[in-house]
């Protein structure tokens, strides 16, 4: 990685820090710049609220010019969330067409937060648990309250 | 701030690089045939600065204020580097605004951006990229290249040991080579000799220690500075001594008494006076260098003006290479000439400089010097001026005569073109003749014939000859025919 895409990530930690969304800690490790650790609290009024979950932002050799990636380390009931050890998440501007170098990991981490609110069911991960939110809601934050209650306390 | 051109015109001749022309050596047109030192520019990315930059002059790629910003047609603003950096890394090769995606094509779309923006991003201040290394410079980014390339301190050079690859600070550079492994005296841990310094100031676990004369705390790297001018209890001279004062006593005493010592109040003066006449001893010497360029230049250009004086096997500063040399040509080949490359302005301002009453025989020879250099540029410069006047008449006289030339042959054209129509006339005559002979001949012939048909065989037998073309067969006997026709010729025409 280039030094002046070190330089930007630097730069944008510090950025981060002076303006922190609401519920979010990042752990930040200067001799492995390139791997964020989020902590995050699940938004107040959605499904995952009381739920403690915790993020991986990993930066590619190419950043800006290639998005970062973003996983959950904790377990969620998501239909934007692949619901395997990975906890990936591909949507938005996450997406390697979508993503354009000015965009920076402060609108990253915004957006997963609205996502937490309300759910993107037309770019769903997990078809099963999309159709479940559309057409069988209270079965889908039964499920989703479950699994905070079981992984993200 | 001067620019690394001029630093390198400053100083003596140029076989005799100054200290300065050492630090440019590797600007671009340095002459300097030591090996370069070699430095890395600053990388405007990575520069530390002191305010929070304006949140417009940054670049939404590095998130860095720009460096060699250009503007895209849309109106956003990058870096250079940072568009090139992200075309490269677009996959399909397309070229597009990293913010709004429009496709750009960089030869027609890419505009400098308004100066303002220039300045504005010239006059950030920043700090030294060696600030890591001890240097504490703060200034606008628009110096840094130079400050870098030129006077930091704490700069990288590569060694200048020639078999050395490893680097050290350009204020070490002049120490040789300090890669070599050393043990500190004070807590004899091993380091490199470049780092001991460092060491014994910031990291040695035995770095301070007590002066011997006032039991001070300090660091043992400067203790020795610290007896030499500071420590209360050292003996030492009154300053007056160098103009005869004998007084000796611990420093405390030592300052009571030169508050009351005349020849102590004086001595600042003395040694001022002492320095300026090392300064001045010291200028002499690139100025004797100077004077004795610029005799040979003299003598060059005398030379060149007054051939006669002498043969031509004393022409140092003509080209040899070139036969077309004359001495009708002075100026352009003089001027550039090696020699002549010191500038007026880096000549020392003797004349008109009251500090320094105390040379006037080496100022006047100098002056001297440069009036009689003038004179001849001078003179010079009349002969350019003689030359692009009589080339201006030369000119004058060409167009004059090929104006004249050209309204003869106007004339010449105009005779031809009425030897042509009268041609025309005459060919056409004879063409007309021919046929209307022919005619008489038809005519002839029908008549002896058929003698009813005579009337309309003439008209029909007119029409048939003039379709044909000319019967060039029947060219000798037009003459005889002509002769006999020739009353019905002038009733048809
Ligand atoms: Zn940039
Ligand atoms: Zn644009
Ligand atoms: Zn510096
Ligand atoms: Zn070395
Ligand atoms: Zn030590
Ligand atoms: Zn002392
Ligand atoms: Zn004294």
């Amino acid at each position: 990685m280039s030094a002046s895409a070190k330089k930007r990530i630097m730069r944008e930690y510090t950025e981060c820090m002076k303006d922190t969304p609401a519920g979010m800690k990042i752990n930040f490790d200067e001799q492995n710049m390139t791997k964020w650790e989020v902590l995050m609290d699940g938004p107040e009024g959605s499904v995952y609220a009381g739920g403690h979950f915790k993020l991986e932002i990993i930066f590619p050799n190419e950043y800006p010019f290639k998005p970062p990636v973003v996983s959950f380390r904790t377990k969620i009931y998501h239909p934007n969330v692949s619901n395997d050890d990975k906890g990936s998440m591909c949507l938005g501007l996450l997406r390697p067409d979508e993503w354009k170098p000015p965009n920076k990991v402060v609108a990253v981490l915004r957006l997963i937060q609205s996502l937490m609110v309300e759910p993107n069911i037309d770019d769903a991960i997990e078809p099963s648990i999309g159709n479940e939110y559309k057409e069988n809601r209270k079965e889908f934050e039964k499920s989703a309250k479950d699994w905070v209650k079981r992984y993200a306390k | 701030m001067s620019s690394p051109a001029d630093v390198d015109t400053v100083g003596g001749p140029p076989n005799s690089p100054s200290p300065l022309q050492i630090r440019a050596s590797n600007s671009l047109n340095s002459k300097s045939h030591r090996a370069p030192l070699t430095k890395q520019p600053a990388d405007l990315h990575l520069l530390e600065y002191v305010h929070e930059p304006d949140s417009n002059l940054v670049c939404l790629i590095c998130h860095a204020p720009f460096d060699r910003p250009v503007q895209l047609f849309c109106a956003h603003f990058f870096c250079k580097d940072c568009l090139e950096h992200a075309w490269r890394a677009q996959h399909d090769g397309r070229k597009t605004c990293p913010t709004c995606r429009s496709s750009v094509d960089p030869d027609k779309d890419l505009r400098p951006v308004p100066k303002i923006v220039e300045t504005m991003l010239d006059e950030l201040l920043v700090k030294c990229p060696n600030a890591q290394a001890g240097c504490a410079w703060v200034e606008q980014r628009v110096n840094v290249h130079d400050h870098v390339m030129l006077y930091c301190e704490a700069t990288l050079v590569e060694c200048a040991q020639h078999d050395c690859r490893l680097h050290i600070s350009q204020k070490d550079f002049h120490k040789g080579c300090l890669h070599y492994t050393v043990s500190c005296e004070d807590c004899h841990t091993s380091m490199m000799k470049k780092d001991l310094e460092d060491h014994q100031r910031t990291a040695c676990a035995n770095r301070s220690t007590n002066c011997p004369h006032c039991d001070t705390t300090l660091l043992r790297l400067h203790l020795d500075a610290h007896i030499k001018e500071a420590c209360a209890n050292v003996t030492i001279p009154c300053q007056g001594s160098i103009v005869g004062c004998t007084f000796t006593a611990e420093r405390t005493q030592t300052n009571l008494h030169e508050k009351s010592c005349p020849m102590a109040t004086m001595a600042p003066h003395f040694r001022d006076q002492q320095a300026r006449i090392e300064r001045n001893e010291a200028r002499l010497e690139p100025l004797t260098r100077k004077v004795g360029i610029l005799e040979d230049g003299l003598s060059s250009i005398t030379n060149m003006l007054y051939p006669a004086n002498d043969s031509s096997t004393t022409f140092p500063v003509t080209n040899p290479l070139d036969p077309n040399i004359s001495y009708s040509f002075p100026p352009t080949n003089l001027i550039p000439t090696p020699d002549f490359r010191l500038p007026p302005a880096s000549f020392p301002p003797v004349p008109h400089n009251e500090s320094h009453p105390s040379q006037p025989p080496f100022d006047s020879q100098v002056h001297h010097l440069l009036t009689l250099h003038e004179s001849l540029r001078d003179e010079v410069n009349r002969i350019a001026n003689a030359l692009t006047e009589l080339d201006g008449r030369t000119n004058m006289m060409v167009i004059n005569e090929s104006q004249r030339t050209k309204d003869e042959m106007l004339h010449t054209n105009a005779a031809i073109n009425g030897m042509r129509m009268q041609l025309h006339w005459l060919m056409s005559a004879t063409l007309q003749q021919r046929n209307s002979a022919r005619t008489s001949a038809a005519n002839g012939s029908a008549g002896g014939s058929n003698a009813r048909s005579t009337a309309q065989g003439a008209g029909a037998g007119a029409g048939a000859s003039v379709a044909r073309p000319g019967p060039i067969g029947d060219f000798p006997n037009g003459p005889l025919r002509r002769l006999s026709d020739s009353t019905r010729q002038d009733t048809k025409l």
